[in-house]
């Protein structure tokens, strides 16, 4: 298995990660696709200096998230990339008004936390384990392990507060 | 609900996501050049806009013999300054913009150059618009002289509109700026209180 073959498969193993990290780090679905875009390319592109301290699904998830980030920087000057294949980006949206109507309020619960908690979040809801979320975010693990209890305390708050 | 309540939102919106089913050729096709473009076009209203300031600094530089009093001729030197000064200022945000990130690094510490550089980035902004406050001045004083060498008591009407008209836009977009920052500040500041 050649390079870009191991890379391909790589991707599809993660790409629901990718997919979620755009869906909440942008605001519409054209900024999502440019990111999933951006993630995928920029991934690539630091495919190289993978230096096979962490797996290969660490550095990748820390690469989607510093994307992310990065994004959010060009994207201030709201400009857009050049128009790619309709086939790549036209995937299936969801028409699940229930799961749309769960994703609004996950969506309002995460957009309150800042970038830090974000991330951290992100990767504990996708199982992550607090080493991992560790070698992710660059922090230690009891400090992980603090910010969720900090953050859960919250977010449990302010949903109450709402009911 | 909880935070362990939203995993199940989160494993939902995975399970979607994989039905997406990126193919070989997809995947392909996001990895060559063409989708780093974004940068390229943010850099053409930087260029424009600084090579605008070094162009009206150089009309003033060229015509300064028409300055004839020492007022006059001081306000020309402060006009090429600010003009120069704001032209370089839009090559460091530019700069700013297009820094690399290595993306190898831990989440936190690119959050931490991302907040770093957007602190600096509002910043530049600021000095700039505070420039162009005094730039109308300086400017409106020295057009009559510099397109016809007519006084500017002459066309004082239109001078005071224009002067007006200058201030209030100017007005209206540090408003704007401070107000849209403001918040962006804020947080980037916090985020790198957490960080420390």
């Amino acid at each position: 298995m050649d390079k870009k073959e191991r890379f391909i498969a790589a991707i599809k193993e993660n790409e629901g990660f990718i997919y979620k990290i755009a869906a909440v780090y942008t605001n519409n679905t054209e900024d999502k696709n440019d990111l999933v875009q951006e993630i995928i390319y920029q991934l690539w592109k630091s495919l190289d200096s993978f230096n096979q301290q962490s797996s290969l699904n660490t550095w990748m998830y820390r690469v989607a998230l510093n994307v992310a980030i990065f994004q959010l920087k060009v994207s201030k000057k709201s400009i857009s990339i050049i128009p790619i294949d309709e086939q790549i980006t036209n995937y299936q949206e969801k028409d699940d008004s229930d799961n749309d109507e769960r994703w609004k309020i996950f969506r309002e619960q995460i957009d309150t936390l800042n970038l830090l908690d974000k991330g951290i979040v992100l990767l504990y809801l996708d199982n992550k384990s607090y080493e991992e979320i560790a070698a992710i975010v660059g922090i230690t693990k009891t400090n992980v392990a603090t910010k969720l209890s900090r953050i859960k305390e919250k977010i449990k708050t302010k949903i109450h507060k709402n009911l | 609900m909880e935070l362990d309540d939203l995993k199940s939102t989160w494993q939902n919106e995975g399970n979607t996501a994989t039905q997406n089913n990126l193919t070989t050729l997809m995947i392909n096709n996001m990895t060559q050049e063409k989708y780093n473009s974004k940068i390229k076009k943010i850099r053409l209203p930087e260029i424009i806009g600084s090579s605008i300031c070094v162009i009206a600094a150089g009309f003033i530089a060229l015509n300064f013999n028409r300055l004839d009093t020492i007022v006059l001729q001081g306000i020309g030197v402060a006009s090429i300054i600010i003009l120069l000064i704001i032209s370089v200022l839009s090559v460091l945000i530019l700069q700013r913009l297009n820094l690399k990130i290595d993306l190898n690094k831990p989440y936190a510490e690119t959050l931490k150059i991302f907040a770093t550089q957007r602190l600096a980035f509002y910043k530049l902004q600021k000095v700039n618009i505070i420039l162009c406050y005094l730039l109308l001045v300086t400017i409106i004083v020295l057009l009559p002289k510099l397109f016809g060498n007519k006084d500017i008591t002459e066309y004082k009407y239109f001078w005071l509109s224009t002067f007006t008209t200058g201030y209030i836009v100017l007005f209206f977009l540090s408003k704007f700026v401070s107000k849209y920052y403001r918040k962006t500040l804020q947080q980037s500041e916090e985020l790198l209180k957490e960080l420390a």
